[in-house]
């Protein structure tokens, strides 16, 4: 099992839905997907790699042999996959704290779902519905969702000031570089192993 | 499609695994025993896959029961989920783990129901399709840059701060100087190596910054009796 890889860990979860109900969850996917605002609070959090929901039919589950025994189910499944930083914990606290009212959303029609607030429940229940990585791969393991964005934007600096800086006195150069220091100062963090205890 | 981000591709597969009473190792068994022996750094095969971000192996032995009044069902194949995320097309990332990785690929699926192996790609791929489940909702946080675009960042990111605490102070003409040289050294530095788990990130231009230790080491210790 492993479910981290150095600074990033790899959640799953699965939740049962009355097939009725999964076609308001596609509606409110839709609605999330087209209206980018509506994403502003977890672009926002900023621990968050990947994340995906799949809505999968319970007569699609995948079916690849002839041989091979069909499923019969009575619920759709809702299935969550997540590359986020920091500890499982973390995580779901700031979901409950920040995104409750989009967590219910979607949550709301799986089954026995118990809202994102209370947070004890809600863990209980994520717990629950929770299975374990078996393997799990990053390219960037020491760098954070914070990491990332911090270096491109160093990058697009650095790429900027090369341009302007071309044929500079050394004076002119000097004022320039100090503009460039000023910049990207703030996104200059280290990056390196996860702090003991996540 | 939910199943792209901008330029980033999430991939979402489910392929049942057989079932054999007869045999010695479980099917389900033998993937996790192969997939512990995966190397998650450098060494992975989704790090010679390079447009590969983040991918995550799982055995997903059934579905769950939350309690009542809901339905208690079960199903009736375990289901290997792949679940990855990388830059472009799909058909390119899946011949490229057919091409370049088709050991450790053909060591897992082939314990799945109907896989044809990756001698024949097309095949492979009109496989891997059949078990795709199109993604309803994807999120990527940073969809706009390739891996490789990323690691160079990410290298970028701690010489340029190397730099910046090397020559403070210095004479403009100087610092003039110093900053050609390093944008040469940077374009010429390897390109860094996806999975790699290294300390300061990415490989580095240079290895000394000591600021953080230093100021440390220089900042007097106050104990509540002082």
């Amino acid at each position: 099992m492993s479910n981290i890889n150095h600074k990033t860990y790899a959640m799953n979860a699965i939740t049962p839905m009355k097939s009725w109900k999964t076609w308001i969850v596609r509606a409110f996917f839709l609605i999330l997907g087209a209206v980018k605002p509506l994403q502003k609070d977890l672009v926002q959090l900023s621990f968050i790699h990947f994340a995906r929901w799949v809505i999968i039919k319970r007569s699609k589950f995948p079916h690849a042999d002839s041989q091979q025994p069909e499923e019969k189910l009575k619920y759709d499944y809702l299935l969550f996959f997540s590359n986020f930083n920091g500890t499982w914990n973390q995580y779901i606290d700031a979901f409950s704290a920040v995104l409750s009212t989009g967590l219910n959303l979607i949550w709301h029609w799986s089954e026995k779902f118990p809202g994102s607030v209370p947070v004890t429940p809600f863990k209980q229940y994520i717990a629950r519905c929770q299975f374990d990585t078996d393997y799990y791969y990053t390219a960037y393991p020491y760098a954070t969702t914070n990491d990332v964005k911090a270096a491109h934007r160093v990058q697009d600096a650095l790429d900027a000031f090369e341009k302007e800086s071309a044929r500079k006195t050394a004076e002119e150069f000097a004022r320039s570089y100090r503009k460039f220091v000023l910049a990207v100062q703030c996104d200059l963090g280290q990056t390196g192993k996860a702090p003991v205890g996540t | 499609m939910a199943n792209q981000s901008g330029d980033v591709y999430g991939l979402t597969i489910l392929s049942p695994i057989l079932q054999d009473l007869t045999a010695e190792t479980s099917h389900n068994c033998a993937i996790r025993m192969k997939l512990a022996s995966m190397p998650g750094d450098e060494s992975s095969p989704f790090a010679k896959v390079s447009s590969t971000h983040m991918a995550r192996l799982v055995v997903m032995d059934d579905v769950v029961y939350v309690g009542m009044p809901s339905c208690e069902e079960h199903l009736k194949s375990q289901y290997l989920v792949f679940e990855t995320n990388f830059d472009g097309e799909l058909d390119e990332y899946l011949t490229r783990m057919a091409r370049e990785i088709p050991a450790d690929v053909d060591a897992l699926w082939q314990h799945c129901w109907g896989y044809p192996g990756t001698k024949d790609v097309a095949a492979f791929i009109a496989y891997m399709k059949k078990c795709q489940i199109t993604t309803t909702f994807y999120f990527a946080d940073v969809n706009n840059h390739t891996v490789q675009e990323t690691l160079t960042a990410l290298q970028t990111q701690a010489a340029v701060a190397e730099f910046i605490e090397r020559n403070q102070g210095k004479a403009a003409a100087e610092l003039q100087i110093a900053f050609a040289h390093f944008l040469e050294k940077l374009r010429k530095a390897p390109p860094p190596v996806p999975g790699r788990p290294e300390k300061g990130g990415p490989p580095r231009i240079e290895t000394n910054m000591k600021w953080a230790t230093r100021n440390a080491a220089n900042t007097k210790q106050v104990t509540p009796n002082e």
